[in-house]
């Protein structure tokens, strides 16, 4: 039975394989390659597993291989389709109409997700026996694109799963759909499976051969899209451990946000499943999206502006237009360099553009001027291109601008920082972790300041005062000095509990707040050297100072 | 294709809006205007403390030395600095707001600035 089935994955495989050489789709075909052989290596690694969490760990990788080949395969299957039917997706240069304005693809980023658990009492107290221990991890799509988390091992101790992982898809568009999976299963043997009688173990494994290939079949069809069947095909039993779907839910782009959100999960699996978790229901994570239109250049050469003011010169500038600015430098190599601009004109959903000849520029061929308005004034600049070729190709450059803007909706409102992924650590055995319920004192009294106590102790102190010899530099009255009374001192290391009330976990929406008891807000921010230019992908995100300089 | 609204130009002053020409100090290698500003595109408008407006990015005059070149030439504490030598200043972060104050090869600046006193005075000028 098992060679029946094995002939069938080889078989499969090979097929895969001719599909990919015939197509001449060289980078998919290597994608293929490569999770091919990281599939035989986790085959042969989860054979030579002695360690249930080595088999777990084994078990995943292939999984994922397996979800990956069949998305690829998935999308080789559409791309032969399209090619056998005469469509290439390349747009003809001449052809009829215009074709449709498509919107620039984006990076999107998911990181900080974490999953509350809700124990029931019972669970809790329940003190015999080893700790029931699950291993889980989460499997994310798009497009047909599949990554996963790393994988982490919950017991009853943990208030939340959370996964350290930033995951990132580079080739998303504005209508993507992010499906979210999490996966787990019993770290310990599942009894049910073992103790089935013979007659029923074999009748399940002659199922699955006849089935195997159906489901094949259907998950060719649905994979690649996000479709209703979860991504990954259940793997026969062969006596490794078994990942079950808990729970499941799909992102969009109404979902993007530069901070912490909360969705709603799916819940898919019963308390009969033995790898049953008592999900909360909900998943917080960081889901941001940078269009490319935000971070690359998207048209650049040389402008002509009329200056505002009293004289009504024309100023010969490199203009290039990134985001939501057109920057004007004094010459091409300052946009290198990193030399400030000469001016930057704002280009975002309220700014009008238009081209022609205006009144005043009577005998300037080649305009255009863009118009913003802020609160009762409004500021029109006067561009001239060098010719009507270059005329055109800036306004389609604004035009496609602002579909951009229209389509990526609130990701082009600033840009939005995403940390590069640190590498994967390997994964590590189940530290007792710290939680809550364990440091809680179950007191009448209700303090807050005790909650946010045991919080700061646990992130350790991030209090500080502005050194008093600062205000040398300021324009301001002094700061307090360390000894007033108004000002921060470091958490003090409090030996005794404070008392309070119900337990509590953590806030939905994450980041433990800073509290800093004694924290002057009066005083104004002090000058700091100039900040880097935040350039390209790494923006500071919304400033919170509000500097004053000497001039 | 019609122009809609309006362009600034020499001259036009809007009701509201105060020209103020201020001719800049030599102290040793400097040339100093005697004021300080707050505010840019990059800063957080809501610690303004001058704006009636708390989400305006505009450049505010937050300090005006005493005796000095700004105070002689009239500019107040709380104005809106909108250009400085036809350049616009609604539109800048902070640092190139401060660069072209600072600029070494012009020694008189003229700024185009808005009052609220002026405004306001304005404003009710209209209803009555």
């Amino acid at each position: 039975m098992q060679d029946r089935l094995h002939i069938l994955e080889d078989l499969n495989m090979l097929y895969i394989r001719q599909m990919a050489l015939s197509l001449e789709d060289t980078e998919l075909q290597r994608k293929l390659d490569h999770e091919i052989r990281m599939r035989e290596g986790a085959c042969k690694l989860l054979a030579a597993c002695s360690q249930r969490e080595q088999a777990l760990e084994a078990t995943k990788s292939l999984l994922v291989c397996n979800s990956r080949i069949l998305s690829y395969m998935g999308e080789l299957q559409r791309r032969k389709e399209a090619q056998v039917l005469g469509k290439t997706g390349r747009r003809p240069s001449d052809s009829g109409p215009p074709a449709e304005r498509s919107p620039c693809r984006g990076r999107v980023c998911i990181s900080d997700l974490r999953i509350p658990l809700m124990w029931k009492d019972t669970e809790y107290f329940k003190n015999k026996g080893d700790l029931h221990r699950w291993a889980v991890f989460l499997l994310l799509q798009l497009g047909e694109h599949i990554q996963d988390t790393e994988m982490i091992l919950v017991d009853r101790t943990l208030t939340d799963i959370s996964f350290q992982s930033n995951v990132l898809f580079t080739e998303a568009g504005p209508d993507f759909e992010l499906r979210l999976e999490l996966y787990g299963a019993c770290v310990e043997e599942e009894g049910a499976l073992a103790g089935a009688p013979k007659r029923l173990a074999t009748k399940l494994s002659s199922s699955l051969g006849r089935s195997s290939g159906r489901r094949v079949r259907a998950s060719l069809e649905s994979a690649g899209g996000s479709g209703s069947s979860p991504i990954l095909l259940p793997t026969p039993a062969v006596g490794g451990p078994r990942y079950h779907l808990l729970a499941h839910t799909t992102l969009t782009l109404a979902a993007v946000q530069d901070g912490f959100r909360t969705h709603d999960l799916t819940l898919t699996s019963h308390e009969e499943n033995p790898a049953w978790l008592p999900l909360y229901g909900s998943v917080c994570c960081r889901l941001v999206a940078q269009p490319l239109c935000m971070t690359q250049p998207t048209a650049s050469g040389t402008l002509r502006v009329q200056q505002a003011g009293e004289l009504q010169d024309w100023a010969r500038v490199h203009g290039v237009l990134k985001g939501t600015n057109l920057f004007c430098y004094r010459q091409p190599e300052d946009a290198d360099t990193g030399e400030e601009p000469l001016f930057t004109i704002a280009i975002n959903k309220e700014t009008r553009v238009r081209a022609g000849e205006l009144d005043h520029a009577a005998g300037q061929p080649f305009t255009l001027s863009i118009s913003n308005r802020y609160g009762e004034d409004e500021v029109t600049h006067t561009l001239q291109t060098e010719s009507r070729g270059a005329l055109h190709s800036w306004m389609e450059a604004l035009w496609q601008l602002f579909f951009d803007m229209s389509q990526w909706k609130q990701c082009c409102d600033e840009i939005m920082k995403i940390e590069t992924p640190a590498p994967r650590k390997p994964p590590q055995v189940l530290a007792k972790q710290g939680s809550l319920y364990h440091e809680m004192a179950i007191e009448p009294l209700d303090d807050i300041a005790a909650v946010t106590d045991i919080l700061a102790q646990r992130e350790g102190t991030r209090l500080e005062t502005p050194p008093p010899w600062l205000a040398m530099f300021t324009e301001q009255p002094a700061l307090p000095t360390p000894c007033s009374p108004a000002s921060v001192a470091p958490a003090p290391a409090r030996t005794h509990p404070m008392p309070w009330g119900r337990p509590r976990t953590f806030s939905l929406d994450a980041v433990p707040p800073d509290h800093s008891p004694g924290a002057s807000r009066s005083v104004a921010p002090l000058p700091q050297q100039p900040s880097p230019r935040s350039r390209g992908l790494f923006s500071k995100g919304p400033s919170r100072t509000w500097l004053q300089s000497p001039v | 294709m019609l122009l809609q609204g309006h362009q600034l130009r020499d001259g036009c002053v809007q009701p509201g809006q105060q020209r103020v020409e201020i001719h800049k100090l030599r102290q040793g290698e400097n040339l100093i205007l005697g004021f300080s500003i707050g505010g840019g595109i990059d800063q957080d408008p809501s610690q303004n403390p001058f704006s009636e407006d708390k989400t305006d990015k505009g450049i505010y005059v937050t300090r005006v030395s005493e005796g000095g070149p700004a105070e002689i030439a009239g500019l107040q504490i709380g104005d809106k600095i909108m250009q400085v030598n036809g350049w616009d200043m609604t539109m800048v972060t902070h640092d190139q707001a401060r660069k072209r104050l600072t600029k070494r090869s012009e020694e008189v600046v003229r700024l185009l600035v808005t009052r609220q006193s002026l405004q306001k005075a304005v404003q009710q000028s209209m209803l009555s």
